[in-house]
């Protein structure tokens, strides 16, 4: 990592730091338009879940923002599980783990979940949980996707997913 | 002066209304208290928008069911949920509570009290301590309604995410940028269709209060 790139994490460990510390874990539900404003200038084509999120995993990736990204999705059709490897702001999470903080804002899974918005007409998401892995330099991130008002309450184990 | 201790204690966040209009002169009463919280540098940064439209408490209703069941949901699916509500023992009980939790019902109850009042700041140049200003001003509307006899809860879920909000602005016709105005919850405010059965419980004050440092609980003695 470089130091552009180090500075870069620096200040948005610090703007995280201190949105969590005046909202507590309120904070990840004010940070899902972080990194949007990319993935909408990227022109992203698709008419369904697959198309969709194909193409914004191509564009993270051809921009560096991301050297793989896996996905899947279960728990009835709401839950969107992203393993995204070669982040460059691993960084940052480990800056937030490091001062006490569990790292709670992922712009990869962001900008895939503002597409399901914006493209799709999906009704809502929630980024439910973000787990880091330094050793493997992954994240796995479990969202939760609601393509219709109908679809809250569809409970089911994500524990078996 | 009258110790306002009993009307702080004994109220309670208000989910269920009677259908029952509430006069424009109690309304009146419960701004007016709102407007007389403590604000920094007396800056008054709240605005108060009154909602009786039906439509529109549909709206706001819709909303909030979307954005707190869209939580619940998840934090049900991973578990969270049941943890929190353990301790009820009844299993059949505990489910409907459950389902009512990641349903979003329990935030939909605008679309019965008679009244939202939505409460906003502007963050205009020179504004300073916004949140914490429309928070005290919010306890105001609180503790006057109940002092009315009248029910009011602070929902704060439904505008909590950034896509929610901005939902919620254009809802009420809001300017949506957010360097203009904050929107940090609203009240539902009617009369209570349900009593206080059993109060919730609260930590006692010896494990809340710490004396002269951080950390000391031995009260020390002066005088």
């Amino acid at each position: 990592m470089d130091d552009r790139d180090r500075y870069y994490n620096q200040l948005l460990f610090r703007m995280e730091q201190l949105l969590h510390h005046e909202l507590s874990d309120c904070a990840s539900w004010k940070t899902e338009l972080i990194g949007t404003d990319f993935i909408q200038t990227q022109d992203i084509q698709g008419n369904n879940e697959q198309e969709v999120i194909e193409a914004c995993i191509a564009k993270l990736k051809a921009a560096g923002l991301a050297e793989d990204i896996a996905w899947k999705i279960g728990g009835k059709g709401i839950l969107l599980t992203l393993r995204v490897a070669g982040c460059p702001h691993m960084l940052k999470e480990r800056l937030l783990r490091e001062s006490g903080i569990k790292p709670y804002s992922c712009l990869a899974a962001n900008m895939i979940l503002d597409q399901l918005i914006e493209r799709l007409g999906y009704a809502t998401t929630y980024l439910a949980d973000l787990k880091i892995d330094e050793e493997k330099g992954e994240c796995v991130i479990r969202a939760a996707i609601y393509a219709t008002p109908d679809k809250i309450g569809e409970v089911s184990d994500w524990s078996k997913e | 002066m009258p110790d306002i201790l009993d009307v702080i204690v004994s109220r309670k966040s208000i989910r269920r209304y009677k259908p029952d209009p509430v006069a424009d002169e109690l309304i009146d009463k419960v701004l007016e208290a709102a407007r007389w919280a403590p604000t920094g540098e007396n800056y008054q940064p709240w605005r108060f928008i009154v909602v009786r439209d039906q439509e529109t408490r549909d709206r706001i209703a819709d909303l909030a069911r979307l954005g707190s069941g869209s939580r619940m949901t998840a934090w049900y699916c991973m578990g969270h949920m049941q943890e929190r509500f353990a301790g009820i023992d009844d299993p059949v009980k505990r489910e409907k509570v459950l389902r009512f939790m990641y349903s979003g019902e329990v935030s939909a109850f605008a679309k019965d009290a008679p009244v939202v009042i939505a409460v906003i700041g502007t963050l205009m140049e020179g504004s300073v301590d916004v949140p914490y200003d429309l928070s005290a001003a919010i306890e105001n509307i609180c503790l006057e309604a109940h002092s009315l006899g009248l029910g009011a809860c602070w929902v704060h879920g439904p505008v909590a995410s950034t896509r929610d909000a901005k939902k919620f602005k254009e809802i009420l016709g809001i300017p949506t940028g957010l360097g203009q105005y904050k929107v940090i919850a609203y009240v539902s405010i009617g009369w209570p269709a349900e009593a206080r059965k059993h109060p919730r419980p609260k930590k006692p004050l010896e494990e809340l209060v710490y004396w002269e440092r951080f950390g000391n609980k031995e009260r020390p003695r002066h005088g």
